[in-house]
Parts: C-alpha cells; sequence; structure tokens
C-alpha cells in the first residue's frame, strides 16, 4: 500500500515540477514544435519525418538559423490518436514554441488544430492531404498538396503509355482516410478522361487476401487498375492480382509512395505508376543539398514524408528571418512573434525539397511541380527503383 | 497554476471520460458479464452528437454551442444507446463468459464498419469541426465531471440496493440466485442496458471535445483500453475502475512531463521521450502482478475505513 502512496505522490509532484518548469525556460534559441507520431501505426511515417525535421535543423542552423539565433525543434510524439495529437500540442503550446509542424494524419489534425489555432499558434501541416485542413482556421496551412492535386497526374501518365485503356476497376482501402478521399479523385479523373469506371471494389489495410476482389475486377477484363491503400495491403493486393493473371498497367496511390513497398509485392511491384508530389531527382540546389544529407545519413534515397517535414521547417524559418528584417524577434512578445510569423508564412515563397512552393491566403499549399514516376525492380526481386516518367 | 490548467485541461477531461467509459464497462461487470460493448455505444454516442450538432442544429462558425443543446444530444445518445442495448442485449446476454465477450466484439466491429461505409457518418474521414459549447477545454469539467460524480454516486447507491446485490448474486452464482427469486435475464440486461446509455452519453460530450468524429473512435482497441481501466483499477468496487480511468490515462502523459524536468541527464531525458510507452507497460504489468485484484479492493477499502474511524 505504501508503494501506491509513493507512486500517487510523485505523480502529483512531477506533474506540477513539470507545469511549473515549463514557464521558466531559456529563451535562447528560437523554438519550433514537431508533433507527429513517432510511436503507434502510423509511426512508419511519422519516423521518416522526424528525420527529414532533424536534417533541416541542423542543416538550417549551420547556415546561421534566423540572422544569427539558432533554432531547436521541440518534439512531442502524438502517437496515432487525436486524443495524443492534442496531449502534444498542448505541450508545445505551453514549450513556447512559435510554431508547430504537424500532425501526421489527418484526422489528428481535425482534432488538435483548433486547439492551436485558438492558441494563436502557427501549424504547418508536413502530411494531412484530407479536404478541409486550412479551413480549420487562419493559423493552420499545410505544404503538402491535397490530393485531389497530385492523383490525377497518374491516370493522365498510364493514358500517354497505354493510350488503348478502356475499362477501368479502382480499388481502395476502405478503412483508411487517405485512400477513401483519394479514391474519390481518381474515380472523377477516370470518368472525366471518358474512361469507363467498369467497377469500385473495395478492402480493408488490414486484409490479406483479396481474390473476391480480384476474381469480380477480373471478370471485367479491364485495362487499368488504380489501388489507393497502404504498402502492405497495397503491394499484397498488386501481388496476387498479377497471380491472378492481371497484364495491364498498374496506377498506385501515394500510400504505394514508398520502397517498403518492394518487399512485399516484389518482382510484380514493376511497372506500378505512382504519382507524386515529391522527387528526389528534381534537380533544384536545395533538394540535391537536401537529398545529399538525407543519403550520407541514411543510406538510401530520401522519401516524400521526409521532404515535407524538411520543407515545413524550412517554410518556418525562412518566414522568421524574413520576420527578423523586419522587427527585431526578441523586441517581441510571444503572442505577437506567434502572429505575425503566421502572416509571414503566408505572404512568402518558398524554394524547397519539393519545388516551389507559396500559400494562398487560407493557408493551401500552392506546388508547382508534381512528378510521375513507375517502379522498376532489379533482377533480384527484392530491390528497385522509382523512375520518373514525368 | 492558470498555465497548468491551460496545458493539462485537456487530459484533466479526458482522464474523467476515461473513469466514466471505465463504469461503464463495470456495470455489467457488477452482475458477472464480460461484456466489451461500452466502444460500440461510445461511438454511437459519438456520431449522433455529431451529426446533430454539423448538420441539423448548425451554429455559425465561431460561435458557442448551446449548451442545452448538448443536453439534448446527451439525452439522445442515452436513448438510443439504451435502446440498441436492449434488442442486442436480449440475445447476447444468452450466452456467458468468452462468448458473450467475443458477442460484444462483433458489436463494435460491426458499428465500426456500419461507419466506415455510411455517407452520413462521413465515411474513413469521419465528420470534422464539430461546434464547441466550451471557450477552453478545461470548461467541459462542468458536464464530464459532474457526469462522473453523478455515475460514481448513483453506482456507488446501486452496490447497496436490492437491485446491486441481486447483481452481486448472479455474479457469484447464477443457479443459486436464480433460486433464490432473482431473474437472471431482466437482472443482467439492466446491468447491460446501463452502461451502454453512459457510454453513450459520454460519447457524445466526446465528440464535441475531440472537435471530430470518426471510425478510429470506440474500436476494439478502445475495447480492450478500457477493460484494462478496470482490471488494474479493481473490478469489485465502482471506486476500481474510475482509480484505473484517471490513473491509466494520465500516465503516458506524466511520463512524457517528466522528460521536460530539467536537470535530468540527456540518456534520462530521452529514454523518457522515445521510452514512455515501455514505461507504461511495464507498469501496467508490473502492477497485475503485485496487484492481481486491481489497485482498489473491498477488502483495502474496509482498511481504510477502520483506520479512519480508529
Amino acid at each position: 500500500m505504501r508503494l501506491i502512496r509513493v507512486v500517487i505522490s510523485s505523480l502529483v509532484v512531477a506533474i506540477l515540477l513539470s507545469a511549473s518548469f515549463a514557464l521558466a525556460q531559456d529563451v535562447q534559441p528560437i523554438k519550433i514544435g514537431v508533433a507527429v507520431a513517432q510511436t503507434s501505426n502510423v509511426a512508419l511515417f511519422g519516423q521518416e519525418q522526424v528525420i527529414g525535421a532533424k536534417i533541416a535543423e541542423a542543416y538550417f542552423n549551420e547556415k546561421g538559423g534566423v540572422n544569427g539565433r539558432p533554432i531547436q525543434l521541440v518534439f512531442q510524439d502524438t502517437a496515432g490518436d487525436e486524443a495524443g495529437a492534442i496531449n502534444a500540442f498542448q505541450t508545445l503550446i505551453a514549450d513556447t514554441v512559435v510554431g508547430i509542424v504537424g500532425p501526421t494524419l489527418s484526422q489528428q489534425a481535425f482534432a488538435a488544430d483548433p486547439m492551436a489555432e485558438q492558441a494563436g499558434v502557427p501549424v504547418l501541416a508536413p502530411s494531412n492531404t484530407a479536404k478541409g485542413i486550412p479551413e480549420v482556421g487562419n493559423f493552420i496551412a499545410r505544404v503538402s498538396a491535397p490530393v485531389a492535386v497530385v492523383a490525377p497526374n497518374a491516370v493522365r501518365a498510364a493514358l500517354n503509355l497505354d493510350p488503348n485503356i478502356k475499362d477501368v476497376v479502382v480499388f481502395y482501402a476502405q478503412n483508411d482516410a487517405f485512400a477513401s478521399s483519394e479514391t474519390t479523385t481518381f474515380q472523377s479523373t477516370v470518368t472525366n478522361l471518358g474512361l469507363n469506371l467498369a467497377s469500385v471494389q473495395t478492402f480493408q489495410t488490414t486484409d490479406t487476401d483479396f481474390s473476391a476482389q480480384i476474381t469480380n475486377a477480373l471478370a471485367l477484363n479491364p485495362q487499368l487498375v488504380i489501388v489507393s491503400g497502404l504498402a502492405a495491403d497495397g503491394g499484397n493486393l498488386i501481388r496476387q492480382l498479377r497471380e491472378f493473371g492481371y497484364t495491364g498497367v498498374i496506377v498506385g496511390g501515394n500510400g504505394l509512395n514508398t520502397a517498403n513497398v518492394f518487399p512485399v509485392c516484389q518482382q510484380f511491384c514493376d511497372g506500378i505508376i505512382i504519382a507524386q508530389a515529391y522527387s528526389p531527382a528534381a534537380e533544384s540546389e536545395i533538394n540535391q543539398t537536401f537529398r545529399e544529407l538525407y543519403k550520407a545519413e541514411q543510406g538510401k534515397e530520401p522519401p516524400q514524408f521526409s521532404a515535407q517535414a524538411f520543407s515545413a521547417v524550412q517554410v518556418f524559418v525562412e518566414a522568421l528571418i524574413r520576420l527578423d528584417n523586419i522587427t527585431k524577434l526578441d523586441t517581441l512578445d510571444l503572442a505577437t512573434q506567434r502572429n505575425l510569423l503566421n502572416l509571414s508564412v503566408l505572404a512568402g515563397g518558398y524554394e524547397t525539397p519539393l519545388g516551389m512552393l507559396s500559400f494562398t491566403p487560407t493557408g493551401e499549399i500552392v506546388q508547382e511541380q508534381f512528378y510521375v514516376a513507375q517502379i522498376k525492380m532489379n533482377a533480384d526481386g527484392q530491390t528497385g527503383t522509382f523512375e520518373y516518367i514525368q | 497554476m492558470d498555465s497548468f490548467f491551460n496545458q493539462y485541461g485537456f487530459l484533466i477531461v479526458s482522464m474523467t471520460f476515461s473513469a466514466l467509459l471505465a463504469l461503464s464497462l463495470y456495470l455489467p461487470l457488477m452482475a458477472g458479464q464480460l461484456s466489451l460493448a461500452s466502444p460500440a455505444f461510445y461511438a454511437i454516442g459519438g456520431y449522433i452528437a455529431a451529426v446533430l450538432s454539423t448538420q441539423i442544429f448548425p451554429v455559425e462558425s465561431g460561435a458557442p454551442f448551446p449548451l442545452e443543446r448538448l443536453l439534448l444530444e446527451m439525452l439522445i445518445a442515452a436513448a438510443v444507446s439504451g435502446v440498441l442495448a436492449l434488442l442486442v442485449g436480449l440475445p447476447a446476454l444468452r450466452l456467458r463468459g468468452v462468448y458473450l465477450a467475443l458477442a460484444t466484439i462483433a458489436l463494435v466491429e460491426i458499428v465500426r464498419v456500419l461507419s466506415l461505409n455510411l455517407e452520413i457518418t462521413g465515411k474513413a474521414i469521419g465528420i470534422f469541426g464539430i461546434p464547441q459549447p466550451f471557450a477552453t477545454k478545461l470548461d467541459y469539467l462542468w458536464i464530464s465531471g459532474v457526469l462522473l460524480l453523478v455515475s460514481a454516486f448513483f453506482v456507488y447507491r446501486l452496490e447497496h440496493s436490492r437491485m446491486g446485490r441481486a447483481f452481486a448474486a448472479l455474479r457469484e452464482d447464477e443457479l443459486a440466485a436464480g433460486a433464490m427469486g432473482i431473474n437472471p435475464t431482466t437482472t443482467k440486461l439492466l446491468a447491460f442496458v446501463l452502461g451502454a446509455m453512459l457510454a453513450g452519453v459520454v460519447g457524445a460530450v466526446s465528440a464535441h471535445f475531440l472537435n471530430t468524429w470518426n471510425a478510429r473512435q470506440g474500436t476494439f482497441d478502445a475495447s480492450i483500453l478500457i477493460l484494462a481501466y478496470v482490471i488494474i483499477g479493481g473490478s469489485r468496487t465502482f471506486l476500481g475502475p474510475i482509480a484505473g480511468g484517471l490513473l491509466l490515462t494520465a500516465l503516458p502523459e506524466v511520463l512524457r512531463a517528466l522528460a521536460g524536468v530539467p536537470g535530468l541527464p540527456p540518456l534520462a531525458v530521452s529514454f523518457l521521450q522515445d521510452g514512455r510507452l515501455i514505461i507504461y507497460g511495464v507498469l501496467i504489468v508490473l502492477s497485475t502482478l503485485f496487484f492481481p485484484q486491481g489497485l482498489i479492493t473491498p477488502a483495502l477499502l474496509r482498511r481504510w475505513n477502520r483506520k479512519g474511524r480508529a
């Protein structure tokens, strides 16, 4: 029983201590919060975002930070749920950050962004692609292009590859928010291009056997199959699709835009067309610098999630520099800093690894370039590359 | 102190919600029914509030959501959950033990799959932009805190009422209870319906509280988590689930805050920050080892009582 009392009293002390110390912290570096999913089943994406943000922190501090003042990234794990995102945001807001990069999922953003909006803290979403995110409030913007903009490019590229495409079957993971909003874009693109949307098949991200849906689909003899899912389920679906004898073109959604899909569908990955918001091959100086830094650290090409997190930090840093050039930051109190930073973010244009970025007044991203890649698998069937066809 | 409540207001209210959900699972457990259905009713309550507040009673963006409508939503959620629990409970409660648990998990899954498919529940993205009745998250304590006090008092009185004793008799021995004139079906059904109504009400408030509602709320994971609140807290007195819900919800955030205490060596900071869920898991395992009956047991309460009187 003594143990309980010790545990409870130490918990109380801990809460009080942390709260009081959060107030009295050193203000030297400029703090930027990063709230992404470092744990839970979304951690695969969150970890890539952490790497990208850390590279940005080191790179911009090397370049002199914000006119000589270094930046410091404060990481708080959101895990994969809404409550976790709100807790992480609250901790960061109390930790006197000037802005927040995060969260990983759109659904988390719908829960946590209103907290930042209320506190007047600018938020840059590195990977929220659902409709309605920047509209949550004045302080909310994103560097991730909404699905409606990215996805259609892949279908057009598929048509270039095979002009005889007529009948299309669309598959999507119905329990995944990203896949189910991406598929509506794919479906309307198919109809707008005058193709026949022969059938829409659904699956779950936890499924491993897709034979029922595939049999239904192949009975319609499609020339194009579009898959919106995540790496594991989408990869498996494509593998089974090929094993059932489908030989036509396959377009993958953004969830398959990762090298993690290679070991899943192996040689069957070959030829999948994927629209991307980021290409490691983009020739801009900043992208090649980022690519080299990433490769030196991780030994592989940077994924989109890392590039987006890097870009979000970069946007904050450049907006801070612009603001500091007009009024010295240390003459402003925190609320004014946050407020002016938000205006500065929205006003600027940024040359990032994603290409040239700017924002609409509501905070929606204006991205100038998108890419379409095709997967080429190596002979060993385990490794491959994204080859850019557009 | 102000900044403390600003930062932890959300957490404090979340803790009360967890305690309420734990109570909703504890109610059927009082009658010996292991039902994991609470998250299903929680999800339904949330969807009711989300749909009503965004489509039926819209307010201008930025304007506060009227409190009486929130109370109305809570009532509707309780009524719908209660009726549904009655319909589901009648056949499901013929099952016992693990089989009942499995049937209630099926209910949770059905609700999840339905909400992923229906247009009105917003499919996988869910419903967002749910209007706020309060200016800060802490103000939700006016609803959740009062609800917790009222339900705790209700369950406390229930434990000592005729019906509460009937629950306990059923839990200990269904045959013997039946022989003593307790109707097992209606008694179990009552416990199940009460738990469902409570979960539905909590869901309705939670939807506003989280700003958004989707199929990831009230899943099988939540079932297990709520069960853990009850098991860790103690399943033989109403204080157990409440303590379990409060404690297990606070713990990950307390560990997060511990990492921010200045003066800690960097290794300890990174262990607390990156390993907080590991510590959380270890603490849960340790507590089941050292407190197999849960943290709060009737024996412990008796000891406290004696000490209080002495």
